[in-house]
């Protein structure tokens, strides 16, 4: 088990995170570039010190400003694969696979054959003379992942290990990375950008933003309930949070950063989170008849057709609170809608998820 | 035009200087025991002085490259300095730091050791005069091996002196053996420091550039002989160590199954 708590200042902003990693349930850690995720594998590695911070491994310490103690890089049992996969160029696939172990002080037949070992395990053996500069993308990902994995090491950091790859070896790799993830004894974090890679392969997903892990989670409940702008825009829904200023008839009345909404009581005073599907959104040229307690009115700053086919639209709107409604192309055309038109958006109190 | 120009600049005197002398007279002139002296002491001064100023040079160049200390520029701004310093200036900095009333001079004459004007002096001065060179590029050869190439070789549990020899080294090598090739030529070539700190006796401290200058005086064809010997050694060197970079790079191969 990794317990790790790592706090950094950065250029933009104060890296704080508190990670937790179970062996056989390896932790998708995604965010946007410039998040921090970087920052924090090469903290947990080993190759950039903490500000403060305590990381503990399998109940080995590592690292703990507080104590003092700091393995270096070279003394953790780490494996580490770079976005770019960092493979040495002067040496060939074999030789980079042995790297670690010839480091390690394993010599002879025991390294011959774990070597031979991982080639095999990753499809290398036919490569094992070739160098780095010769290989495909998808090749040298495999060297990566061999080379990281041969020393067994306790915690495996992987780097955005698809990033590299073009968009049709991303898909062949895809599921070889997912298998590998799912049979690996040791604790796994994968690192990804892309909201949908860290849905394909994390069972527990933590989103960092801005140095801040602001969800941790199962997937399903992270798809359920997103907490963060960054994962809400990717699934397409609206969400807001808010505090609690008024109850009325089982509704609570929310006072969000802009603008305030009407939802289902979830009972107690804390602040919640409310996701409003884009379809629940309805939109009106004249001021709709009662019946819905949220309407807004504003302009229509963006129409954006739905892939694959644009049946659906995507109607971006400057209300208060900004919303998103998806109508279909029909309901485009009877309604006249346009950039710059003005029309009141609704959605029903009942029509929405409200989380905390 | 500007071309043919440069071109005449740096082709004539070369041709000049090989086309003086009859091939048969050159070859004859070659086995006289003076010539041979000042080549046999170029090579071993100059050889050893390159292995001195790699030996010395590569620790310093390695710290230059991954390390920052305070007063680093100062460093390098010093180890720079002999690089802009007029030779002969040298000389007389050597001679005020080794000669026998020096600063370091007076104490190892107490030892009884002596510097000036002996095959040491030569090598010191050569040293003092070439080893800017190689550490210059063996730095930049080193600041340009990829730093996660260093991050990767760190999590594969390597120490810092096995990562040095085995990923730093290696990818730094064409620019090592092109810094070798500068200090080597250097050494070679080196006249006004010799002459300043190591004097010019024949078979001790008289090199080929310091016998060049001494022959032309009397012997126009023994100058003109040694110069040819300078230049077609220069340019061996300069051609093999050319040719060796773009070489394929080898380096041990794996003892994995075949």
């Amino acid at each position: 088990m990794l317990r790790a708590e790592l706090v950094r200042r950065l250029a933009a902003f104060t890296l704080e995170a508190s990670i937790e990693v179970e062996p056989g349930a390896p932790l998708v850690l995604v965010g946007e570039n410039g998040a921090g995720k970087t920052t924090v594998l090469r903290i947990l590695a080993g190759l950039l010190p903490p500000d403060r911070g305590r990381i503990e491994v399998n109940g080995r310490v590592w690292c703990d400003t507080e104590r003092g103690p700091v393995l270096p890089a070279a003394r953790r049992e780490v494996g580490y694969v770079a976005q770019d996969y960092a493979l040495f160029p002067h040496l060939s696939v074999a030789e980079n696979v042995a790297f670690g172990l010839r480091a390690s002080g394993e010599r002879g037949r025991g390294l011959r054959s774990k070597v031979g070992r991982a080639l095999e395990r990753f499809g290398l053996l036919e490569l094992a003379h070739r160098r780095p500069p010769e290989l495909s993308g998808g090749q040298a990902q495999r060297v990566a992942l061999a080379r990281a994995l041969v020393t067994e090491p306790a915690l495996l950091l992987l780097d955005e290990p698809l990033a590299a790859l073009d968009l049709q070896t991303r898909r062949e790799v895809r599921g070889a990375v997912r298998r590998l993830l799912a049979e690996l004894p040791c604790l796994t974090i994968y690192v990804t950008h892309s909201p949908m890679e860290a849905m394909l392969f994390g069972e527990r997903i933590a989103v960092l933003e801005a140095g801040r892990i602001v969800q941790c989670g199962a997937r399903d409940e992270l798809l359920r309930h997103p907490r963060s702008p960054y994962v809400a825009e990717f699934l397409g829904v609206n969400l807001y949070s808010g505090r609690i200023r008024d109850r009325r008839g089982g509704l609570v009345e929310l006072v969000t950063e802009a603008g305030s909404l009407w939802v289902v009581d979830p009972g107690g005073d804390d602040d919640v989170f409310v996701a409003v599907s884009p379809r629940e959104v309805t939109l009106f040229r004249e001021p709709p008849a009662a019946s819905a307690r949220n309407v807004f009115r504003g302009r229509i700053v963006e129409l954006a057709p739905e892939p694959p086919r644009g049946e659906r639209v995507r109607v971006l709107l400057a209300t208060r609170p900004p919303l998103v409604a998806e109508v279909t192309a029909d309901a485009v055309e009877a309604l006249g809608l346009r950039e710059g038109v003005e029309v009141h958006a609704a959605f029903k109190a009942s029509g929405v998820a409200v989380y905390r | 035009m500007l071309g043919a120009v440069l071109a005449t600049i740096l082709v004539l005197p070369v041709a000049a200087l090989v086309l003086r002398v009859p091939p048969a007279r050159l070859a004859a002139r070659l086995a006289e025991p003076e010539i041979l002296d000042a080549l046999r002491l170029s090579l071993v001064t100059s050889v050893s002085a390159a292995a001195l100023a790699v030996v010395l040079g590569l620790p310093v160049a390695y710290l230059l490259a991954t390390r920052s200390f305070p007063g680093k520029r100062l460093v390098e701004a010093a180890i720079d300095l002999p690089m802009v310093l007029p030779p002969t200036v040298a000389g007389l900095a050597l001679l005020l730091a080794f000669g026998r009333t020096g600063l370091a001079g007076r104490a190892l004459e107490g030892l009884g050791i002596t510097l000036p004007f002996t095959t040491v002096a030569v090598v010191l001065a050569q040293v003092f005069m070439a080893a800017p060179f190689f550490i210059g590029a063996a730095r930049a050869g080193f600041a340009a091996v990829d730093r996660r190439l260093l991050d990767a070789a760190a999590t594969l549990r390597a120490s810092e002196i096995r990562i040095f020899f085995h990923v730093m080294l290696p990818l730094a090598r064409p620019a090592l053996l092109a810094g070798l090739a500068m200090a080597l030529a250097r050494a070679l070539g080196e006249f006004g420091a010799t002459i300043t700190f190591a004097g010019n006796l024949p078979g001790v401290t008289q090199t080929m550039p310091l016998a060049v200058y001494l022959a032309l005086q009397t012997d126009l064809e023994a100058a003109v002989t040694l110069a040819v010997l300078l230049l077609v050694i220069s340019f061996g060197l300069l051609l093999t160590l050319r040719a060796a970079p773009a070489g394929r790079l080898r380096t041990r191969d794996a003892d994995a199954p075949r």
